[in-house]
């Protein structure tokens, strides 16, 4: 699952956003420069309302700048359309919600061969991947099980093997531990840790939590929509 | 008008091809939406029993108004026509002299059998009939000759004899006897100021002979002081014949009567259903309109519960066109399953013998309700148009949620 990739997998430059109450402008992000390598292990940390989820959200191709460059995973995201956008998400980008965001009608199987489905694999390769993916966050014994019958860390666990069943360049994870007690967030987080150390995946956390943000390996601390600093996390 | 519509339909077929095609390319799973609808049970239910009532109802009144017609079409032969009255338009309101029968029955295209034209002169009155329950109706009384019964091979008898001339008898439809008791083989009536002995039943096939009792035709002239007949029915050596035989007719001098083929003749009473029709198919569109509206309901209920769902099905790489498609055939699975449910329901009014009264004759026709698979097809067709129609809307405001809004939801 190793991807090797020169240049940086995020590259922002000069980024803004802003959104629009009737016609009140407000500014989110800022002049935002930010480069993010392949491989790295990045949380994005700051006050609510510092705009970091707007920066997760438009570096994972769900929302869009208004202004300033965004390449990531190599391409230059201002000039997809909707359709392209989306299947670029496919392709590239796993997500890992707080709320995890299982579909409570499917069960793990189903809920982690999603993203597969939009791919030209045959149902048999599908299975392969879907069964490789729950081995890896060792769930392989509840994949006829529903997001009902999981538990919290259970049904994270799910949403990580979803996330990187397409085997994407990029993992986001939007305060992934949120919604856990502090004996599975922590596995979740190991799971994560291991992921980027051993599988070469980039991985970009949004967490208010210092504990969280200690298992990556840099730290991006946003102020009011303006880059404050990057700290490099010394294990 | 008509482009308007031509318009319309085509959007509509053009959208129903696409969805077909949407289930067979499209990646969202058929399964999350048959769960969704069975999460989800008691809306579920409640919108596909209003649908059950609505598309019984629209199956009923076709059948209904498919019943009235198969009365009337099936009851005329090709080659056979009725001389009647010019502009009388119905048998009851024409008149035709003993003369004119006589002179009728002796042109060269009639066919023969032996020396005998195969015709029937007779003659058309009306009878009120009281149930026990106070509730009556006009039923037609046609006064035949003997060579009439056998001019119509759908009539059968099938319980009794055939009424004898002279003898103030009646023969007595089936369908009718089930209607009215009291007008069992064996039993009598007054009509026209004398007693009438009911000698025996017969079925017409569903013809709108069903709705007539049928005696001798000289003793109903008799008893109604009667000097002239109706019409008279003839059969014609062909078809082709009835051009030149209707061309005689109109232009000899003694007669200068009207031929009309008699399918022409029944196909034009089928017009005694359209009241029926246009009172039920009012009932359905507002019925319609209303269930249309609960699948609404139910489908913008149901988004606004899956907004995450949404949200992450785009997030995952689904686009929007296959969300569109997937809220969609929910929708059209909800209103089918109602569709099936109104289906069953429907049979249960399948052979119901029942009657209505002719606004042009003023007098009962006989009809079952037919439940045919025909109609059943068109139910469930009509139950996947308000699927179509219920569902547009929510699976349009599914596929439009921003992705932002859906993922905060």
């Amino acid at each position: 699952m190793n991807q090797s990739f020169k240049a940086p997998i995020v590259h922002i430059h000069n980024l803004s956003k802003s959104y629009f109450r009737e016609t009140l402008e407000i500014p989110v992000l800022q002049g935002l420069d930010l480069d993010i390598p392949s491989g790295g292990f990045y949380a994005l940390m700051g006050p609510s309302g510092s705009g970091k989820t707007t920066l997760l959200n438009l570096i994972a191709g769900i929302d869009r700048p208004s202004g300033g460059v965004l390449e990531v995973c190599g391409s230059n995201l201002n000039q997809l359309d909707d359709d392209e956008l989306a299947s670029w998400r496919n392709q590239n980008v796993g997500f890992i919600f707080q709320n995890y965001n299982l579909i409570p009608v499917l069960n793990a199987f189903e809920n982690v061969e999603l993203p597969l489905l939009l791919t030209p694999l045959t149902r048999t390769q599908r299975k392969e991947k879907v069964e490789e993916a729950l081995t890896l966050v060792n769930l392989m014994d509840r994949l006829e099980n529903y997001p009902r019958q999981l538990s919290g860390g259970q049904e994270q666990r799910v949403a990580i093997a979803r996330a990187i069943v397409g085997n994407p360049m990029l993992l986001v994870a939007d305060e992934p531990t949120g919604a856990l007690d502090a004996k599975n967030a922590d596995e979740v987080l190991a799971m994560m840790q291991k992921l980027n150390e051993e599988f070469g995946k980039t991985i970009l956390v949004v967490t208010h939590d210092p504990k969280a943000a200690n298992f990556a390996r840099h730290q991006v601390h946003l102020e009011k929509g303006v880059l404050d600093k990057t700290v490099e996390v010394n294990r | 008008m008509l482009f308007f519509f031509g318009f319309i339909s085509l959007i509509f077929v053009g959208y129903l091809i696409w969805l077909i095609y949407a289930v067979f390319k499209f990646p969202v799973p058929f399964v999350y939406n048959i769960r969704s609808l069975w999460q989800r049970k008691s809306s579920t239910l409640t919108t596909a029993s209003a649908i059950s009532l609505v598309v019984s109802i629209f199956i009923v009144v076709l059948s209904l108004a498919q019943g009235i017609s198969k009365a009337f079409i099936t009851s005329g032969l090709p080659n056979q026509a009725l001389v009647m009255r010019p502009s009388s338009r119905f048998e009851l309101n024409s008149t035709i002299t003993r003369d004119q029968a006589r002179i009728l029955k002796l042109s060269p295209l009639v066919s023969k059998d032996g020396n005998n034209a195969i015709a029937s002169a007779e003659v058309i009155v009306i009878k009120l009939f009281n149930k026990a329950d106070g509730a009556g109706s006009n039923i037609t009384v046609r006064g035949i000759e003997p060579r009439g019964i056998s001019m119509r091979p759908q009539v059968r008898l099938i319980s009794g004899r055939w009424f004898q001339p002279g003898l103030s008898e009646v023969t007595i439809p089936a369908k009718i006897q089930l209607r009215y008791p009291e007008l069992a083989v064996g039993r009598s009536f007054r009509m026209g100021g004398r007693e009438w002995n009911i000698v025996g039943s017969f079925d017409a096939a569903g013809s709108s002979f069903d709705s007539e009792i049928w005696s001798d035709v000289d003793d109903v002239m008799q008893a109604f002081k009667r000097d002239d007949y109706s019409t008279v029915l003839v059969r014609l050596r062909a078809e082709k014949d009835l051009r030149v035989f209707a061309f005689e007719v109109e232009n000899e001098r003694r007669l200068q009567l009207e031929v009309v083929p008699e399918r022409v003749y029944f196909k034009e009473l089928t017009k005694a259903g359209d009241p029926i029709r246009i009172i039920g198919n009012l009932i359905t569109v507002i019925l319609t309109i209303g269930a249309i509206f609960s699948a609404m309901n139910t489908m913008y209920a149901s988004v606004a519960s899956r907004t995450r769902e949404i949200g992450t099905l785009r997030a995952l790489g689904y686009r929007r066109r296959e969300i569109l498609a997937s809220f969609q055939w929910e929708a059209i699975v909800l209103c089918t399953l109602g569709g099936l449910g109104g289906s069953l329901l429907s049979l249960l009014a399948d052979g119901i013998q029942t009657g209505t009264t002719s606004f042009d004759t003023f007098s009962d026709i006989s009809f079952a309700f037919t439940i045919t698979p025909a109609l059943i097809g068109q139910g469930l067709f009509f139950s996947i148009g308000m699927g179509i129609l219920g569902g547009l809307l929510p699976a349009w405001r599914a596929s439009n949620i921003p992705l932002t809004e859906a993922m905060k939801a």
